[in-house]
Order: structure tokens, then C-alpha cells, then sequence
């Protein structure tokens, strides 16, 4: 890569000495020892998937964000300049037809007869009853693919932004079962292991407070949700989801699998959920946002 | 990498307008790649037609007096007054802050409106209150920070 004469020595030193910190740098694994320790991405090759040192595709990264946002573009003038600017949402709502690896997948869930007319009037009453509309979390899989991935040997943790309150979740990989004793919750008990090169993660223990999906998908305590995930050659993260359910369901349900390009946005903190329209609404206009 | 996609944009669920609301009438648009993207809707959840009179958009002026970074819209105050002097507190809500980040606008650019007399385009509430969706903010130096509707001049 041939340099610019005009950048300074001083600025090309201290950029390549915080490269190569940054390159040194691994998370703190209390329960590993230094000879499983993830190595950097060793893997500069195109078309290559890179591996940690267990040699399982390595899904540490950020990834880029999957929720809709509105799909105007910004004008801004400054000292008489007028730029406009949009961003790329193809992470959100790209559907491809062939992806490699993905499962089968289905429009909807089939729900069973006698819960299909609350799932219409939920789905129509939207903006009134979802409780995501009022700052609540939309749990697994709602939530999505993560927006960030830290890739342990014996855990995985998933990092997400979500105005509900950026949530977490730590993924064992070590073996054991699902907690005996753990509280129902919103992102439910995972555990995960790897199928071949796809990381699949197990989910159960739910409440059943929360949507599955946008369109009043609701679920009951049984819910048990499979998540798979893995890598394209291209280094896209692939993000496909079945939701299990045989109290409201006929049969699983499988979403279509998400293309999720790496990121070069730091993930931050979402600023507070704060809602202030649902007293004002006078009709029933709404949109989906996952 | 998959060749083949498919115009979903007629489907119900995760992917496709509900209720048939779509804002700027995008819809599925083919690429030349052969890769079908279903265009993001407006917003996280309620549509703004639900509370505001979307085809009057009206210009008001005043001084900004407090901005809050808050999801699921930012939200902003100004003291709006009128030919006659009068002066109405209004609230305004605007698009949600990870969009602003993404377009590059920071809490900051809206702050230093504070104290300011500024001219703001907006939507307002269908019900009479003093309550609307900001889409344009005119700086008194002449800046703007707007969101880019074709209606917007």
C-alpha cells in the first residue's frame, strides 16, 4: 500500500503501534487456560472463513444493525453547503432466496385455530398492545441477530442495542445443560454448541410476556427458541431462527435466514426508551420494525 | 454469495408494510445484482399519520429551549410565537437517535439551537395540541438539519 509522503512519521508510528495493541488485546476468560486463547483473525484471505484456535468459525465482531429506521434521508446545510445522506439498511430486509445453509423457511407461524383470531387482533391493535411500542424488551428472537459477538472457548456472549436497555446474553458452550433453577425471563436459558460450522443456540425458560415477531406472534412458557448462526466466505454473518411452541403453534415456525455485513459502527449505548405517543394515537397506522 | 431473490414486498410479517402504509412509496426495488431489497419501513412503531396531519406540513418560529436524546424520538421543546407575540409551549418529536447517528447529527447540533430563534417545519398534531413531528430546522445562520422529503424545500 504505497503511503502518502505528506502523512508524518510520528502519526504512521503511533497508528501502527495502536493497531498492534489492539491485535494483543483478548478479553478477559477467567475459566480458560492461555493455550486455548482466541487468536486474532489470522485469516487476511478472501473467501477463507477465519477460525479460533478450537478451528470453529469465529464469529467475533460487530455486526451491523438489523432494526428499521426510518428510510428518509438527512439534507443538511452547513455554511451554505447542502449534503444528504443515507445509510445502508440492507441488513435489515434483504431476503435472498438460496443462501447456503440456511433451512426451509415459512411467511408466518401456523398457529393453532383457536388462537388465531387473538393473534389477528393483536397484530391489529399494534400500536396499542405490542409491548415493544412502550419500551419493553422484545426478548429471543425478536431482538434479532446480535450486534456484537465475543467468541470465548467455553461461552459465547452476544452483545445487542435495543432502546429497551441493550441487552446481553451469555451463552455456555462448555456442555452443560439448561439452568434447573433459573427464573423464566425475556432472553430465556441458553446453552449452545456447533453442527459442523454453525453455531446453533438453544433457548427455553421463557416468559411469556413477549412476541415472537411483529404481527402480534405471541407464545406461551413452553416456547423454546432455536437460533443458528454462521459465517459466509464473503464474512457475512448469517442469522436464521425457529421458534418451537406446540401449545399455540401447529408446528415450528422458521424465519428466513439474515445476511448481517460486519460493522464498522462501535456499538453504543441506546438512549432511554421514553414513550410518549400511545395516549395520542387516533388510529391504528403502524409499522413492523424487525 | 446467492443470485436469486425474490419480490417479497406482498408479504405479510416481518418484511412488508402492515395495514398497507408505506412512507415515500418505497417499496421492492430490484437491483441489477439480482437481489430484491424490501425497503425499510418509517419508523419503530406507531406511523406518524396516526397522531399527525401529514400533508400539511407548517412552519413555525421560536426559540428552542430544551432537547431531549431519547428513544424511540428525540424529542424537542420550543417556545413558538405567533404574529401577535403570543407565545405557546410545543413539543416535537422527531425521527429516533440511532437514525441521527447513522445520518452523522449529534444531540450537540440540535443543542446549539438552544436559546436560539429558529424556523422549523413540521406536521402537526391531528387533535389541536401543540404537538408535531419536526422535519426541517432552520439555523439562524442559515443552517439546516432536515429531513430529506421530496415536499421539503
Amino acid at each position: 500500500m504505497r503511503v502518502h509522503s505528506r502523512i508524518p512519521l510520528v502519526v504512521l508510528a503511533a497508528a501502527a503501534g495502536a493497531l498492534a495493541y489492539s491485535a494483543a488485546l483478548t478479553y478477559s476468560q477467567e475459566n480458560v487456560s492461555t493455550a486455548t486463547a482466541a487468536k486474532p483473525n489470522a485469516s487476511a484471505t478472501p473467501g477463507t472463513i477465519r477460525r479460533t484456535a478450537d478451528g470453529h468459525p469465529d464469529l467475533s465482531g460487530t455486526w451491523t444493525y438489523g432494526i428499521a429506521l426510518p428510510a428518509t434521508n438527512l439534507l443538511r446545510i452547513v455554511n451554505g453547503q447542502t449534503t444528504r445522506t443515507q445509510f445502508d439498511q440492507s441488513a435489515r430486509n434483504k431476503v435472498w432466496d438460496d443462501i447456503p445453509g440456511a433451512l426451509p423457511w415459512d411467511k408466518a407461524p401456523s398457529y393453532k385455530p383457536e388462537y388465531q383470531e387473538k393473534v389477528k387482533s393483536l397484530a391489529a391493535n399494534e400500536s396499542k398492545v405490542d409491548p415493544v411500542f412502550y419500551c419493553a424488551k422484545p426478548g429471543t428472537p425478536r431482538i434479532g441477530s446480535p450486534r456484537k459477538i465475543i467468541q470465548l472457548p467455553k461461552e459465547t456472549i452476544f452483545l445487542y442495542e435495543d432502546m429497551s436497555g441493550d441487552p446481553y446474553r451469555i451463552i455456555p458452550t462448555d456442555g452443560r445443560p439448561h439452568r434447573a433453577n433459573a427464573n423464566p425471563s425475556t432472553y430465556g436459558d441458553a446453552i449452545g454448541h456447533w453442527e459442523a460450522d454453525t453455531f446453533v443456540v438453544e433457548s427455553t425458560n421463557f416468559t411469556d410476556a413477549t412476541w415472537f415477531g411483529e404481527d402480534g406472534y405471541m407464545h406461551s412458557d413452553k416456547m423454546r427458541v432455536v437460533e443458528r448462526l454462521w459465517l459466509s466466505p464473503e464474512g457475512n454473518l448469517l442469522y436464521q431462527a425457529t421458534v418451537v411452541d406446540p401449545e399455540v403453534l401447529t408446528k415450528p415456525w422458521t424465519n428466513f435466514a439474515r445476511v448481517i455485513p460486519p460493522s464498522n459502527d462501535a456499538i453504543e449505548e441506546s438512549p432511554q426508551c421514553m414513550e410518549d405517543d400511545g395516549h395520542r394515537l387516533l388510529n391504528r397506522d403502524h409499522h413492523v420494525q424487525r | 454469495m446467492p443470485s436469486k431473490a425474490i419480490d417479497r414486498s406482498h408479504y405479510g410479517g416481518q418484511y412488508a408494510p402492515m395495514g398497507g402504509y408505506v412512507k415515500n412509496g418505497m417499496f421492492a426495488v430490484l437491483l441489477g445484482a439480482g437481489v430484491t431489497v424490501v425497503a425499510p419501513l418509517l419508523l419503530a412503531h406507531h406511523a406518524p399519520s396516526a397522531i399527525f396531519d401529514m400533508k400539511k406540513p407548517v412552519t413555525l418560529t421560536g426559540a428552542v429551549t430544551r432537547v431531549e436524546w431519547v428513544n424511540p424520538h428525540i424529542v424537542l421543546f420550543m417556545d413558538v410565537k405567533d404574529e401577535s407575540g403570543k407565545v405557546d409551549a410545543w413539543k416535537f418529536e422527531s425521527n429516533p437517535p440511532k437514525w441521527f447517528s447513522k445520518v452523522g447529527v449529534n444531540r450537540a447540533d440540535f443543542a446549539a439551537a438552544i436559546g436560539q430563534e429558529v424556523s422549523v417545519l413540521i406536521v402537526a398534531a391531528i387533535d389541536g395540541s401543540k404537538y408535531g413531528y419536526l422535519e426541517k430546522m432552520t439555523f439562524p445562520n442559515g443552517d439546516v438539519i432536515a429531513v430529506d422529503r421530496a415536499d421539503i424545500k
